[in-house]
């Protein structure tokens, strides 16, 4: 078994020390016993179902094994009921906005999360998608409907010349680059002639899905951020789409692995990260689009900084690689961002220092807290039992959850106080008997202790080995392995089997009076 | 007080967990050769010594001082505390500095403030143990071959003066004629009262120029193996079990 | 031939090249892209506007602009340092240290901008030239070379920054904590075995790059002001330079600031202030277009 595989299983191990999860329990029902519901389009299932015998009721149970798709469906049915029925003008606004970044950063997730690469450009991108559809609803009346496939069409395009550069150059290099794409585009828009200078850069007036008459009014409002929802729910599709299917896996292989590892085996990663990066563009191009029809307007701050912090602060605060950090993340920032609007500054601190802690003290932002604490305490829980176990070499029941086989543990205490008690036979007296006697009839408790170190386990279990036959006899240790030779134990050589019986049992001796 | 004492060393990487509750005790002048397969802790054995390993726990001592501790994370980071103590290592894969030319990267062994002012008579010595540096000094260590690396590796450990000289796999990635030059050369090192500890795969190729040898197997040391080892993969018939 | 361009041009060039070489040392030596070295820089210059506000007696006087540009320095090296202790002494042997360097120094960026935002307000605090002095001790506020007609801020700036810069390169080629230092950015766990600690040539640098941050920050906050956003701009600037410079590369960098002093000056003279932002990114995608690894790349290749 090669280390990585070692590390591997034993990760898993420790993963399952000092827990048995709560998993909620369907009822299972014998004409259906094979009958799975997917997601449309994929071979996924909606919940990953496992069967099993209940081992007190012995009646047959189906347990829900992955809670995620429960929580997305709690969370999701809660964003959009609360805000709709709930809802006033403020809410509805910061649930819209909660929304649009939202889906936005999903997309820039799957640029820097599926695909690697570190790009700071989505947001220009978002931003010269909305720029373009605006426009084109002021100048040349195109309906609102088609905004969207305008916007996707103007991403893809962006994408495409974005992409280019990101095959040859570093990481770093390539964030940098695209940071400086969006200071290029405020720069352009302050400048440019067709958006005109006396706007400050800002496009007004465009089309929209939300009629024009009903804007500002509550139904207006909600109308938009059900569109937002669906907005929503379109990016987490594309993400999973993207994410859990075929190119996220080629890219996912090959960033655990080597790069050219996989590249050998024939998985061309370049492509794969390029047709992420499209896809993504595409679909920022659509949220620009989408943004575009929802303020009827396009502004500078598209491509400001402050907005591009403030969604970096998001994912990285939820959570970087992670859609549930993304959303967890963005619905954090926009309510401390939006709805505590009267502290002024104070609040940029505050983001601010939740990423700086977010940074410092967890491994995977927000949501990756409750498996960072679920870890640590199986740390804590085990590490404690260690010395117990250490101090008395038993557990009891209670304290061991995870060993399923109680047997085991009553086993370990039997042979624990086994070991007290033939530790209090061994006498001078009794080694003297063995010398004099190593093979025949022997007293009462020189056999008890013979007979437990007859049923010691295989593994390094001493045996006497003859290098030749009544001259020459040497101990080894039983490796306990099929195919693994015994290894020698020292570099003593026995001229009788006797004293080398003699040898091995002093050496057990020993070695249960040291343990 | 031995030179260096190692009480219940475990150390490993991650979950991994390589030594096991090892003891250990190297005497003044002494050198000591570690024998054995890949993979049983040799190397770790080493780099736990100076700090360099996932996480350990354990008492060094160096001459009476201790050095080791608990650490469950941090890598390196004691580290220089430890070099600067008088413990050098030779790595395996010689940790060498590229861009640097042969004597700055020999120059680099004598990082300390008082070592950097005597740093020429210590270049000096090295000089006079690995002849064959004097003519690349001026080159970088980059343009060199593998067995010229591994003498600017060692000759760099070398610089500090240590008191425990550590070397990991001498032999490793060269030819046998030049590994057995590298060996040699050790041996031509003047430790003082200091100590040498050598790990090594090939037996064969230490023996004779250490005083005594340990062998490793499965991360616990089995003290002087002797001509046992050979016996290793001979062919055993387990003769009767009972004692 | 235009010399007030030129001069402006080397003025900046010298200025920006002390916050390129800033954060191009910092990614070299310990790996850190430092977005919050405008962070340092707002906080230098802060720095010397108390003490200006201070220590200062009223006609300004020799003594006193010595020390308005010492406070500068060292509140510069004081911010350094206190990015290195956050995002840097805590993060540097954890996996993924390069991204998660970069989200604390930004996270300290946003804070940090807030903070002055905070205590200090939102208005532009001014700050004395700290050669006039000189001239004023001399008689004259200008003096020429030839056709070159400067002021004695300018030529002393383009001087002192020259020098720092200088000194720097001088003292990382040579000195035993230079050699140390380019040892540890080739090889982080040999270097550990040499003696060299990673943690404190880390604060080491971060201080450095702190003061030559704190030195440009005196001597632009005397032409421009002192305001929470005051390192905004110049950290765009310092990128831009480390960047085009091939980051890492120190050389690259300083030909790199020269570059872009002169582009600032000519765009601001022909095409107006606003444009010369784009104008250097446009400079950095046409140089990178070429160059994925910037100039430096190129004087590598050279030198091999």
């Amino acid at each position: 078994m090669s280390s990585a595989e070692q590390v591997a299983r034993e990760r898993e191990r420790q993963a399952l020390v000092g827990r048995r999860r709560l998993l909620p329990r369907v009822p299972a029902r014998a004409d259906r016993t094979l009958h799975r519901r997917r997601w449309p389009l994929s071979k996924t299932t909606v919940l990953h179902l496992g069967g099993r015998y209940n081992p007190k009721t012995l009646g047959r149970e189906r347990l829900i094994t992955e809670k995620a798709p429960l929580w997305w469906f709690t969370f999701l049915s809660l964003a959009l009921v609360v805000p709709l029925l709930a809802g006033t003008d403020k809410m509805l606004t910061i649930a819209s906005t909660f929304a649009i970044y939202a889906s936005i950063n999903l997309m820039w997730m799957l640029v820097m999360g599926t695909a690697g690469i570190f790009s700071l450009a989505s947001l220009a991108i978002t931003g010269i998608g909305a720029y373009a559809t605006c426009w084109l609803t002021i100048n040349a009346d195109l309906p609102w409907p088609l905004m969207f496939p305008v916007g996707a069409v103007v991403g893809l395009f962006v994408g495409v010349i974005i992409a280019i550069p990101a095959r040859r150059m570093d990481g770093m290099y390539y964030a940098l680059l695209t940071l400086g794409i969006a200071e290029v585009c405020r720069a352009y828009a302050l400048q440019a002639k067709w958006i005109g200078a006396q706007s400050q850069g800002s496009l007004s007036g465009g089309g929209g899905f939300i009629p024009e008459d009903i804007r500002f009014t509550q139904t207006g409002q909600r109308i938009g951020y059900a569109a937002a929802f669906v907005l929503l729910l379109a990016a987490l599709a594309v993400y999973r789409a993207v994410n859990g299917q075929r190119l996220g896996l080629l890219l996912r292989a090959s960033q655990k692995e080597d790069e050219a590892v996989s590249e050998s085996m024939g998985i061309d990663f370049q492509r794969a990260r390029l047709a992420v990066f499209l896809i993504s563009s595409a679909g920022l191009g659509v949220i620009g689009a989408f943004y575009a029809g929802y303020f009827r307007a396009a502004s500078l701050s598209l491509f400001g900084v402050d907005l591009l912090l403030l969604l970096f602060a998001m994912i990285v605060i939820g959570g970087l690689g992670r859609a549930e950090g993304a959303v967890i993340g963005t619905l954090l920032v926009t309510i401390v961002d939006r709805y505590f609007v009267d502290f002024g500054a104070k609040r940029f601190l505050f983001i601010g220092l939740l990423m700086l802690a977010s940074v410092l003290f967890t491994r995977g932002g927000a949501f990756g807290l409750r498996d960072q604490w679920r870890e640590l305490r199986a740390r804590r829980r085990s590490q404690r039992r260690a010395a117990r176990t250490s101090r008395h070499g038993a557990v009891s029941p209670e304290e061991a959850p995870e060993i399923a086989d109680k047997a085991q543990i009553y086993q370990r205490r039997f042979d624990h106080n086994q070991r007290a008690h033939l530790k209090s036979l061994i006498t001078d007296d009794l080694i003297a008997e063995h010398r004099r006697n190593p093979t025949g009839l022997h007293s009462e408790e020189l056999e008890r202790v013979m007979l437990y170190f007859r049923k010691a386990e295989l593994a390094g279990k001493y045996c006497v080995y003859a290098v030749k036959p009544f001259a020459k006899y040497r101990i080894v240790a039983l490796s306990g392995l099929p195919g693994v030779p015994p290894r020698v134990v020292d570099d003593r050589v026995y001229p009788t089997v006797d004293e080398a019986y003699h040898a091995v049992f002093l050496r057990r001796v020993n070695d249960l009076r040291s343990s | 007080m031995s030179l260096l004492e190692i009480k219940g060393l475990s150390a490993g990487y991650g979950p991994l967990r390589v030594l096991h509750d090892l003891d250990l005790t190297i005497e003044r002048g002494e050198r000591v050769g570690l024998v054995g397969l890949n993979g049983h802790g040799k190397s770790t054995l080493l780099q736990a010594i100076v700090g360099l390993t996932g996480w350990q726990s354990g008492s060094i001592l160096l001459d009476g001082v201790e050095i080791g501790g608990t650490r469950m994370h941090g890598s390196g980071r004691a580290t220089p505390k430890i070099v600067r103590r008088g413990v050098a290592l030779a790595p395996q894969g010689d940790a060498i500095f590229p861009g640097l030319t042969v004597q700055q990267n020999l120059d680099s062994g004598a990082f300390t403030a008082r070592a950097w002012r005597e740093r020429r008579r210590r270049r000096e010595r090295v000089l006079e143990i690995f002849p064959a540096l004097g003519q690349l000094l001026g080159q970088s260590v980059g343009t060199l071959s593998g067995g010229e690396r591994r003498m600017v590796s060692l000759g760099r450990a070398f610089m500090g003066d240590p008191r425990v000289f550590l070397v990991d796999e001498p032999s490793l990635g060269l030819a046998p004629k030049i590994s057995r030059s590298v060996v040699e050369a050790l041996g031509r090192i003047d430790i003082g009262d200091g100590a040498m500890i050598i790990a090594e795969q090939d037996l064969g190729l230490i023996q004779g120029r250490v005083d005594r040898t340990l062998g490793m197997h499965a991360g616990e040391l089995k003290q002087d193996i002797g001509d046992a080892l050979l016996v290793g993969h001979a062919q055993t018939h387990p003769h009767g079990t009972q004692g | 031939m235009d010399w007030f361009v030129v001069t402006s041009a080397l003025a900046l060039a010298a200025m920006y090249g002390l916050l390129g070489i800033g954060i191009s040392l910092t990614w070299s030596s310990i790996g850190m892209l430092n977005l919050a070295h405008g962070f340092t820089f707002a906080a230098a210059g802060y720095g010397a506007w108390w003490a200006s506000k201070n220590l200062m007696s009223a006609p300004t006087s020799g003594t006193d602009a010595l020390i308005v540009a010492l406070a500068g320095i060292l509140t510069g090296v004081v911010g350094g340092l206190v990015v290195g202790l956050v995002a840097f002494l805590p993060l540097h042997d954890r996996p993924n240290f390069p991204i998660r360097s970069l989200i604390a120094t930004l996270a300290i960026s946003l804070a940090g901008t807030q903070i002055f935002l905070l205590t200090f307000g939102p208005l532009n605090k001014p700050l004395p030239k700290i050669f006039d002095p000189v001239g004023k001790a001399l008689d004259m506020r200008k003096f020429e070379i030839g056709p070159i007609e400067m002021t004695w801020d300018r030529a002393g700036s383009i001087v002192a920054a020259t020098l720092l810069c200088v000194l720097v390169l001088v003292w990382v080629r040579m000195s035993r904590r230079g050699i140390q230092m380019r040892a540890m950015m080739q090889n982080p766990e040999g270097a550990a075995l040499v003696g060299v600690s990673v943690r404190s040539t880390g604060m080491m640098v971060m201080g450095i790059c702190g003061g030559m941050a704190g030195l440009a920050a005196v001597l632009l906050s005397s032409t421009f002001f002192v305001n929470p956003a005051a390192g905004v701009q110049p950290l765009a600037k310092g990128l831009v330079i480390a960047l085009l410079g091939g980051l890492g590369s120190v050389p690259g960098a300083v030909i790199a600031a020269i570059l872009v002093g002169f582009t600032e000056a000519l765009t601001a003279k022909y095409f107006g202030t606003t444009t010369t932002l784009f104008a250097q990114y446009v400079l950095v995608f046409l140089v990178l277009a070429v160059r994925p690894r910037g100039i430096g790349g190129l004087l590598d290749e050279v030198r091999a």
